[in-house]
């Protein structure tokens, strides 16, 4: 009923992967002198002196970021079952999948003519 | 690594624990960005029952395309709402509140009642359509990708139309 022993390797990733950053604080932690102070409960802002609150309002520009990264994330999704069966079903499913990328890609010139991927 | 038993309910156990403490993170906190990371967990927590059901790619396309796009999507929003304008809006007990309650009430009740009566293996005529499928040699995804890519090709090619529709309204809408 609950298979996990193909994704051994996945499951030891993990754990590893999850005890280097809770070994890092802990000797951070255990290593570093305790001094309390205003300056240590102050947020670090790149060295200098924070200025403000952190609530400030952020630009609608970046929502379209996240929006072309939504877009591209589900795309990614669809195409990794494709590529896994690939050897499989063998160079027809290439068309597919071509025509496929080839819609979206006229969305990503879309949004490249329009400036959605530009900072600035 | 094969868990027995009372792992697998321990983890059940788990899972549901953290689904109901996000889910109820998410009603109750007023600060919303907290709301929007307590609906973070409540993903995560869905991503551990498809995990301990084995279907893999779901739980990967779970925590890939809920928890990685569409949660940040929602803190982007939420960072977009000045700091001081959620703050002040009072409790009221409005109609709208009765009704939402009447309804997130009657549909977990109507679930409860209709997925025991309803034969679930009469959905899964998709497995015996092909016979790549049947030799027994491919994993899951392997038969996810073989079903996109065979029998479901038109709606596979929709899906890219539906992402461009989505990509080029979601462009239209923010440049305004």
């Amino acid at each position: 009923m609950f298979l996990l022993h193909e994704y051994d390797i996945f499951w030891t990733f993990l754990i590893i992967a999850s005890l280097i950053p809770i070994l890092v604080f802990w000797i951070s932690g255990l290593l570093a002198p305790v001094s309390e102070g205003p300056e240590k409960l102050s947020s670090y802002e790149s060295g200098i002196e924070p200025m403000g609150g952190a609530w400030l309002q952020f630009r609608i520009r970046y929502y379209m970021f996240a929006l072309v990264f939504v877009v591209f994330d589900v795309e990614t999704v669809f195409l990794y079952p494709w590529a896994m069966s690939f050897d499989v079903l063998g160079v027809s499913v290439f068309i597919e999948a071509f025509i496929f990328v080839l819609i979206l890609v006229v969305g990503l010139v879309y949004a490249w003519r329009k400036g959605a991927l530009e900072w600035s | 690594m094969d868990l027995p038993g009372p792992i697998h309910e321990i983890l059940v156990l788990f899972g549901g624990f953290g689904l109901l403490l996000g889910g109820l993170g998410v009603v109750l906190l007023t600060n919303p960005i907290y709301s929007a990371f307590s609906l973070g967990l409540v993903l995560v927590c869905i991503s551990l029952f498809y995990f301990l059901l084995n279907s893999y790619f779901v739980a990967v396309a779970q925590l890939l395309i809920y928890v990685g796009a569409i949660n940040v999507l929602i803190i982007f929003a939420v960072m977009f709402v000045n700091g001081s304008e959620w703050s002040k809006d009072k409790n009221y007990w409005t109609i709208g509140d009765g009704f939402t309650l009447l309804l997130c009430i009657t549909i977990p009740f109507s679930l409860m009642t209709t997925i025991p009566d309803t034969s679930w293996y009469g959905i899964l005529w998709t497995t015996r359509s092909n016979q790549i499928v049947e030799q027994g040699l491919i994993n899951n995804v392997q038969q996810i990708g073989i079903h996109l890519a065979t029998d479901f090709y038109l709606p596979f090619e929709l899906i890219s139309l539906i992402l461009l529709v989505s990509l080029i309204g979601a462009i239209t809408m923010a440049r305004q």
